[in-house]
Formats: structure tokens, C-alpha cells, sequence
């Protein structure tokens, strides 16, 4: 009975053309987006999974709470990992590691800049890497010890076979010994680093703030020990930091480290989504575009119909009963299902290259048997519910009316495939406005002015000899061709990097409890970055007493509540400092957040990043000059620049994804749906072949049979943007809402999608109504 | 083997009964070779879909083999149909897809035949109806009588007990006609009971008793040899 079923699906397929090819290519590349979407989403569900321990791997986290809001943080303060483990039985290890760096490092001759973090000694006991060398137990054990990546190695020394023992020198003047040597990271792994140091020679150098307890930098890793409840450590380790700091508003808690990549955001002190939220939002797209595939296979194989239907009817006659001919329309589909498995396997082998770069990943198509199971499964349920409605619906044909030759399609019939194309075309409408909001949104933010010229600004680290001769360095740069301006400043301004909440002045209402992003500057900054000021004046060499002298933005000048602030004096730190100017409110965040307050103080000792703008138009002789001079200074360094506007761009790499992402998408969904479409068109000119023909011998222009042929489409396509409409509007706004900075939710984008939708379905069934119009009369009725 | 009492069909239009059968009684024994005739809208082939169990009657009763059809659910009806009754149309109703072959085993398939039985019984009946050469054809390759010729094939191939045909000849020209005819002839000559719906008076001759319809209901049945008239 198989044979006779898949002979007879095969036959239709040869017989039918025109449909199976619409069928093929809609399920092909709806199941190649589903297999490309799903290939993604496992491997974000990995993500981080990769640890023998995994399960007792936990991140120490922080909520703060502010007047304005609890803010949850990974930062936590330096001497806390060593006191977890003293205190806290439950917890077997904790280590401190340290925001990765870019050091200079250097065997013999050979510089090389690589990507380095400072973690505890017992960083290989949680995180178990796999080795090339060296003992997991003390790698880091010694304040001279150091780990490297085995590329790293072999840049370093050709081979990672012989630099185990070997001595690198770090930053031109410390010397470290390859004490281990760790496999390449895994791709599915978060954390990013070609070398490990150890971070208690760290801590002892640093002990001035890392010692301190009110102060949260560095990240806090555990592993609890075998059989420790997660909710018992939480109670014991809440009120680690009230403990210990005065009037702190600090809670710790515990995260599981690999649900942090999918579940890591958190508003107001709840978890609030994270990377899950695309995970989800694109397995829903996924499904959305496989059923669109589907609804093309229904329509197609319920529009023709009247050819299956005697063969429906004389199986009845013989003896055929219809759970039969269900289970033969059910293999037909699912056989097309898995030949378009098959090409949906090499598009995506085609494609992945592409998709990993859009992605920023590195899928590749594994056929392990789960996989190979899901990819089946997905293909059988995708055939099942193809061919579910043409099943029951041709099974279910009354061999009588058929043998008669009186079938006629019901009303219903009629409904049910016009309500599936409208399905299709609103999801499509849906995704076409999203993608022209998303598009517009990212446009604007990414044009949007923040208050400083981001875009010719450039910035390396002050390292080597930079540290002691800045001023020197200062002088020479400026006189170099291409280079404006120079000064240089604690950190890069994108983002939150560093802020305090010891912020006093009189009058203020005790109860109020905001962080002030603190940035250190050195002399010319303002100038550099193009900052304006509002009112006073900014740092300047001329006066001797800048040092105890303070910057606020609007922000923080609105909050503090002063209306004549130059002259005024507020506390910092304890420390009195008089206000000298007011910088205009720039974005130092991303558009998502409101302009936080701000202050800026000089403090050239811990200005370590240098920062310079160069001349529009020579910005690559500005650069060139730049590094000749640093190297000039630091021989022997790479010189290693990034620009600002691409770290600020960087902010809103996510959302570019979902942009490129969701605009492809949008593309597959909306050609499926026309071949449907289309093939619904073909059949429509065909079944009312007759009824042109005698109104063209009754006088209808080729217009008047347009006409008739294309208002009952369009009137779907419409009703299809109308059911749209609202659900695009919704989506978009919340979409929207993640942004504080963002565009106004014009009708005019969902009338543009519209209008494209429309133009695009015209286009699709005009050719085949046109074709049909034209053709003579004669060619109609001779039939008959 | 076949006992109809009262039986009547009706077709909803709008919100009246059209009859098409009001109150049919026959009684057909195994081997009869029986023609239902009529003018056009009599009844003949609803009757016909009636005795195939194709369609159910609206009243009356109606045993075959000594079961209840009117009693019985679909599974059991299709169970009955399958097993012991073939179907010969005017318009052949082949299968487009299917070689003559695959037409002709169609029916075993849903039967559930094992494939080798399947295959002798296929083989016979090609044999029998001198069609060998003709198996691999797609039905649209053969002329009306040929094609008739494979109705009928996979209409016996089961070996039914009960030949239902609906005007087999009425496709088909004069002399493709009559080899059909001789085809039942010998059918009925072999034992199988054969019930023909036709406008012919000379394809009537071929079977041994005349049923005519009219306006839904039997008017005559001649070897039976007397009217019966209508009650209303």
C-alpha cells in the first residue's frame, strides 16, 4: 500500500507541475529558514553549557538600590571572592576575574597585543578548559605564572610544544612564566581571552581600591560545593556587603553562569529577558514562515481538487474507505516534506557561511543522530500539518456527486482557503512593517546626535612610556599633520564604565540615593571630544587649582536643583569641590537609557586611555603620524587604536542583527506567500476560463477581465493588512519601548509595508490575469 | 441474496423533498442477470448506488446476503461493498495515474490481498480479457472499449459476488458495444449476479429479467411477470 501511495503521490507531483514546483520551493526554503533558525537556537541554548560542573557554577551578582531604581550588576567588589570561600562552607571555590585587557606582550623580538583577564588561581578547578599542558591544580599558583591560548602560543613561538616554561614579558616590564596551556576557547564558551594571569599579585598591587568594599569593579565566580542549595547560599551571602559597608544598598545573589547568556537582563531588580527573547522571537518567525509553506500546499492541493476528486470517488467505489485516503494524502505530502528536506539541507549547507557572518557565529551542519531526528521530525510534523486539511477535505469527497460530475466547491471550502491566504499576507504585512521600524529605529539612533563629534574620535591605551611623559607626548602629537586634538581620559565614554553615589551638597534630601557616572579627564578633553559647555568654563592649565575644581551636565545640575551652579561648591567623595562649568547633556549610554547624571574631574593620573581627534579627511595621515610617534615612545608596543563611533555602534549590535535578520526573513515569508499566490492565480484563470470566454464574446475589455480577475486577491490582501495593522502596531511599539530614544510610531511606515505588500501581490497575479485576459475567445469555449 | 422493502430516497431542495425513490420492493436471487430501465430522473442509478452501497436509503429495508445493510454502520457497509460488489460506469472512471495494471489491483490493495496473491489474480484476469500487452498503459493510451474492458476487469478482479453496471455501453460505438455485452453474457453464464442499468432495449435482451422505474417506483418487472402498481 506504501508503493501504491508514493507511485501515486509521484504521479500527481509529474502530472501537476506547476503546483509541486510551488510546493517544493515554499517547503524547501521555509524549512531551510526553520533548520537555520534552529541551528541557531541550539546553539544559543549551549551557550556556556560546556563545563563538567556546570550545574555549580554560579556568578556572584549584585542588586543596588537607587531612589531611582534597583540596578543589577555583575561588578562586586575585589576582596569578596576570597572571603566567600572563608566564610561560606557551602562554597567550595570563588575567584575574581578581572574586565578583559589588550597588553602588549613580547618574546625576543616578537610583539604581539593579546586579549588577557586576571582570574583567581582556582580559575581551572571551575572553569575545566581542556589543557596541552600543564597541571589544572596550579597553573596560576605562582605571582609569575601566566596561561596562554595554544594560538597564542604558536604565534608566540611557532610551536605550542616548547612554551610551556618559557618567559614572556608583559607591558615592557614585567616577566611571566608559562605555567599552562589551554586548548583555543570553544566557540559556544562567553568568555573571551588569549592569556590568564593570576589576580592576587593583582590585587596586591591595586589593594588601594581593589581592597575596598564599597567599591564593585571586578566579576565573582563560585562553585558551590556537591549537594549546596543555591537558595540557602543566596540567604547566607544577601547581606554579605551590608555587613561590611555602611549604609550600603548592595544584595548579593547567585546566577547560575550559563543561564546569564540567555537570562541576563534585569529591569527594576527582576529578571526581564535577555538573548531568550530573540531565541523565542525567531522560533516563533520560524514557525510562522513553515506554516505560510503550508498553507500553499493546502490551498494548491484543495484548489485543484475537482482533478483528485475522481480519484477519490472511484476508490470509494471500490472499496476504499476514507481513513485510507487520509493516510494516502498524508503520505504525499510528507513525502514532498522530506524531498524538500532534502534541498532544505543543502541551502542551508549553502547559506550557513552567510548566516554564521550575520550572526557573528560558527554553525556548522552536524549530522549527529538528535539532530538528524529533530530535522526529520520537524519535516514529518511540517508534512502533517500540510497535508492535514487537503486530507481530510479530499478524503471526505462523496463518490456520487464526483462519479455525476456535480462537485461543486462549498461556500466553506471557499472561506477556509481565502482566511489561510490571508494568514499569509498578514504575517507578512507583519514583518515588512517590522522591518522598515527596526530599519528606521537603528538609522535614527545610529545618526543621532549625542552631544560630541563621535565620529573622528580615536582611542589607544596609555601604556609604556606614555604613563610618565604624557605632557611630552601631548606637545608632540598636537603638531602632527592630520591630528587636531589629543588629551586623554579614564575610559571611553560609551557606556556605563565608572560612577559613585558619594555625591553631597546642601540641601539635598537624605533619602536620595543616585550614581553619578564619575569620568577622569585630563586637560583639553572637552576640546578634543567637542564637548560644549553651557555655561563657565572648562579645566585649563592657567589655573592651579583645577584639581579640586568639577564639572556637571545638565542632568546632574537639574537634579542637584541649582539655578546659578558656576561658583557653587558640592562634595565628592567627602571631598569639597567647587563647580567651575556645565557641560551640555550628551549620550554616554545608548539610546536605551536616559541621560544619567555626570561629572568630570581632573585627574590626570588616572586618565589611562589617550584619546584624539583627528582632521576630517586625514584621518589615515592623522593615524599614521599617531602611531609612528607612539612607537617612537614605546618601541617594541603594537600600536592598537579602535574609534569611537564603531565601540558605539557596538551597542546596538543586537538590534542591527534582528535588522539584517528579520529583513530576510521577511523577504522568504513574503515570496512564499506570493508563490502561493500565484499558483492560487493560474487556477482561478484556469477554473473561470469558460465564464471569460463568454463575457469577452458579450464585449468586457481586457480591462473588465483584469479586473474580475484581480479585485477578489486584492481585496484579501487588503483585509490581510487590515487584521495586520493593529498586531504590527502593538509589536513595534513594544519593541520601541526598549529605547528612550527612538523614532515617533508614523501610520505613514505601516502605510509604506502596505503599499509594498500590495504592489508586490499585483505584480504576482497581474501577469497570469493578463495572460488570460488577452487570450481569444474561441480558445476558451472550444471545450465545451 | 438481494431483498429491497420500501425503499425510498429523497434530495433536500430548499426546504422541500424532491423523491427521487418513494417505495421500492425487489427481490433479486444470486445469478439473476437484471436490467433496471427508465426514463431519465427515474431512480435507476440512485437505485443502483442504493444496492452498491454507495448511497443509503432514506426508509425501507434492505438485506444482502441475509445481512441488514439499513442496520449496518459505515465500516461494516464498506466491509460488505468491498468484499462482494463491483462497480462498471458509463464514463469507466479509471484512474489517470495508474497503468491498467495498477487499476485493475487497486482494489486488492484495499482489500488487504497479500502482493503475491495480488499479483496471480491480476495476471488472471489480464489473461482472461486478453489486455497482457496492454498493462503498462495509462488509461488516456486506450480507446473507450479497451478502457471499458479494464473497468470491468477491476471490477471482477476481487471476484465479487454482485456485478453493478451503469450504462456500460452508453460510451462506447455499436460493435465495442457488443463485445461488452458478450463480456457479461459470459459473466453471467459463469455464475456471477449481475444488475445492469440501461436505455437499450437491446442490452436489456442480454439479461433474463427487466425492471423498469418510473417516477420512483417499479412500474414493471417482468419476469416476474406481472405489473406492480403504484400505491399512491
Amino acid at each position: 500500500m506504501i508503493k501504491h501511495n508514493i507511485k501515486l503521490a509521484l504521479r500527481s507531483f509529474m502530472r501537476h507541475k506547476s503546483s509541486f514546483f510551488i510546493n517544493l520551493i515554499g517547503l524547501s526554503t521555509g524549512l531551510a529558514c526553520a533548520l537555520l533558525i534552529l541551528l541557531w537556537a541550539r546553539d544559543e541554548m549551549k551557550m556556556d553549557k560546556l563545563f563538567a560542573l556546570d550545574d555549580r557554577i554560579f556568578q556572584v551578582m549584585e542588586h543596588q538600590d537607587y531612589s531611582d531604581g534597583i540596578l543589577t550588576t555583575k561588578s562586586t567588589p575585589g576582596p569578596l571572592s576570597s572571603a566567600l570561600v572563608e566564610e561560606i562552607p557551602e562554597i567550595e571555590y570563588a575567584i575574581t576575574i578581572i574586565d578583559p585587557g589588550k597588553y602588549n606582550l613580547r618574546v625576543d623580538k616578537k610583539s604581539i597585543r593579546a586579549s588577557g583577564v586576571y582570574v583567581g588561581k582556582d580559575y581551572f578547578k571551575i572553569f575545566d578548559l581542556p589543557l596541552i599542558n600543564g597541571n589544572s591544580d596550579q597553573i596560576l599558583s605562582a605571582d609569575n605564572n601566566i596561561a596562554i591560548s595554544e594560538s597564542l602560543a604558536k604565534s608566540l613561538f611557532g610551536t605550542a610544544d616548547q612554551a610551556i616554561g618559557q618567559a614572556i614579558e608583559f607591558e615592557g616590564v614585567d616577566l611571566y612564566t608559562i605555567n599552562g596551556i589551554f586548548e583555543d576557547l570553544p566557540d559556544n564558551f562567553s568568555q573571551n581571552f588569549d592569556f590568564l594571569l593570576p589576580y592576587e599579585p593583582y590585587y596586591q598591587e591595586n589593594i588601594a581600591w581593589l581592597s575596598n568594599w564599597g567599591s564593585n569593579s571586578p566579576h565573582t565566580m563560585v562553585l558551590l560545593a556537591q549537594g549546596a542549595n543555591e537558595d540557602l547560599v543566596n540567604e547566607k551571602i544577601g547581606d554579605f556587603i551590608k555587613k561590611r559597608v555602611e549604609n550600603s544598598q548592595v544584595t548579593l545573589f547567585l546566577k547560575k553562569y550559563s543561564d546569564l547568556h540567555l537570562y541576563g537582563n534585569y529591569r527594576n531588580g527582576k529578571q526581564a529577558g535577555g538573548r531568550i527573547e530573540y531565541v523565542r522571537l525567531f522560533s516563533l518567525i520560524a514557525i510562522f514562515i513553515l506554516f505560510i509553506a503550508c498553507i500553499n500546499f493546502m490551498n494548491l492541493s484543495t484548489a485543484r481538487a475537482s482533478r483528485r476528486a475522481k480519484e477519490v470517488g472511484v476508490k470509494k467505489t471500490i472499496g476504499a474507505r476514507q481513513q485510507s485516503l487520509i493516510y494516502q494524502f498524508l503520505s504525499e505530502s510528507i513525502l514532498l516534506t522530506l524531498v524538500s528536506l532534502i534541498i532544505a539541507l543543502s541551502l542551508v549547507q549553502l547559506t550557513l557561511p552567510q548566516f554564521n557572518l550575520l550572526t557573528n557565529k560558527q554553525i556548522a551542519l552536524d549530522f549527529s543522530t538528535d539532530l538528524v531526528l529533530i530535522f526529520l521530525g520537524i519535516s514529518i510534523i511540517t508534512g502533517l500539518i500540510a497535508g492535514s486539511y487537503p486530507a481530510l477535505y479530499l478524503s471526505s469527497i462523496n463518490p456520487i456527486n464526483v462519479l455525476k460530475g456535480t462537485m461543486k466547491s462549498s461556500l466553506g471550502e471557499l472561506w477556509v482557503r481565502k482566511g489561510l491566504v490571508v494568514f499569509q499576507f498578514t504575517i507578512s504585512f507583519i514583518l515588512i512593517a517590522a522591518v522598515l521600524i527596526v530599519f528606521k529605529q537603528i538609522q535614527y539612533i545610529q545618526n543621532q546626535q549625542i552631544g560630541y563629534d563621535k565620529d573622528q574620535l580615536v582611542y589607544f591605551n596609555r601604556d609604556g612610556r606614555l604613563q610618565n611623559q604624557i605632557e611630552a607626548f601631548f606637545t608632540q602629537a598636537k603638531e602632527l599633520e592630520g591630528v587636531q586634538n589629543i588629551s586623554s581620559i579614564a575610559h571611553n565614554l560609551v557606556g556605563q564604565q565608572n560612577n559613585t553615589r558619594s555625591v553631597e551638597w546642601e540641601g539635598k534630601d537624605p533619602t536620595l540615593d543616585l550614581l553619578f557616572e564619575n569620568v577622569r579627564v585630563n586637560y583639553d578633553l572637552l576640546e578634543t571630544i567637542g564637548i560644549d559647555l553651557k555655561e563657565g568654563r572648562a579645566f585649563s592649565r592657567e589655573y592651579g587649582t583645577d584639581s579640586s575644581a568639577i564639572l556637571l551636565n545638565e542632568t546632574a545640575v537639574s537634579i542637584i536643583g541649582m539655578t546659578e551652579p558656576v561658583g557653587q561648591r558640592i562634595k565628592i567623595f567627602g571631598e569639597e569641590r567647587e563647580i567651575i562649568g556645565v557641560i551640555k547633556d550628551f549620550q554616554f549610554q545608548s539610546a536605551r537609557q536616559e541621560i544619567k547624571p555626570l561629572f568630570f574631574q581632573l585627574v590626570p593620573h588616572y586618565s589611562w586611555l589617550m584619546m584624539a581627534s583627528l582632521e576630517k579627511g586625514k584621518e589615515s595621515v592623522g593615524l599614521k603620524n599617531l602611531e609612528t610617534l607612539y612607537e617612537s615612545f614605546n618601541p617594541g608596543f603594537a600600536f592598537d587604536y579602535s574609534f569611537v563611533d564603531e565601540q558605539y555602534a557596538k551597542q546596538y549590535v543586537a538590534e542591527q542583527r534582528v535588522g539584517v535578520l528579520s529583513r530576510y526573513f521577511a523577504g522568504i515569508a513574503i515570496i512564499i506567500s506570493c508563490l502561493g499566490l500565484f499558483g492560487l492565480a493560474i487556477f482561478t484563470a484556469e477554473r473561470r476560463k469558460k465564464e471569460i470566454g463568454i463575457r469577452k464574446v458579450l464585449g468586457a475589455t481586457i480591462q473588465n477581465i483584469l479586473t474580475l480577475l484581480t479585485k477578489d486577491f486584492i481585496g484579501i490582501v487588503l483585509f490581510a493588512i487590515l487584521v495586520g495593522l493593529p498586531i504590527a502596531y502593538i509589536l513595534s511599539k513594544n519593541w520601541l519601548n526598549r529605547f528612550v530614544f527612538k523614532i515617533d510610531l508614523d501610520i505613514g511606515y505601516f502605510g509604506l509595508a502596505a503599499l509594498l505588500m500590495l504592489i508586490i501581490a499585483i505584480l504576482t497575479i497581474g501577469s497570469q490575469a493578463l495572460q488570460a485576459a488577452r487570450m481569444a475567445p474561441k480558445e476558451y469555449l472550444r471545450n465545451e | 441474496m438481494i431483498h429491497l422493502k420500501n425503499i425510498a430516497r429523497y434530495y433536500k431542495r430548499g426546504f422541500q423533498k424532491s423523491w427521487v425513490l418513494k417505495d421500492i420492493s425487489l427481490d433479486i436471487n444470486e445469478g439473476e442477470f437484471v436490467t433496471i430501465m427508465g426514463p431519465s430522473g427515474a431512480g435507476k442509478t440512485t437505485l443502483l448506488n442504493i444496492i452498491g452501497m454507495l448511497d443509503q436509503a432514506d426508509g425501507g429495508e434492505y438485506t444482502f446476503m441475509h445481512e441488514p445493510v439499513h442496520r449496518f454502520n459505515e465500516r461494516r457497509r464498506n466491509e460488505l461493498h468491498k468484499h462482494h460488489i463491483g462497480f462498471v460506469f458509463q464514463a469507466y472512471h479509471l484512474i489517470d495515474d495508474l497503468t491498467v495494471y495498477e487499476n485493475i489491483e487497486t482494489p486488492l490493495l484495499y482489500r488487504g490481498i497479500k502482493g503475491k496473491d495480488r499479483k496471480s489474480m491480476v495476471a488472471e484476469v489480464l489473461d482472461r480479457f486478453n489486455i497482457v500487452a496492454k498493462k503498462d498503459l495509462f488509461p488516456e493510451q486506450l480507446s473507450g472499449g479497451q478502457q471499458q474492458l479494464v473497468g470491468i476487469a477491476r471490477a471482477i478482479v476481487g471476484r465479487p459476488k454482485l456485478l453493478l453496471a451503469d450504462e456500460p455501453t452508453g460510451n462506447l460505438h455499436t460493435q465495442q458495444g457488443i463485445e461488452i455485452m458478450d463480456l457479461f453474457k459470459q459473466l453471467h453464464a459463469d455464475g456471477m449476479t449481475i444488475i445492469q442499468v440501461t436505455h437499450s432495449e437491446e442490452n436489456a435482451k442480454y439479461g433474463e429479467r427487466i425492471v423498469r422505474l418510473l417516477d420512483g417506483f417499479v412500474r414493471q418487472d417482468e419476469s416476474s411477470a406481472k405489473e406492480e402498481k403504484s400505491v399512491s
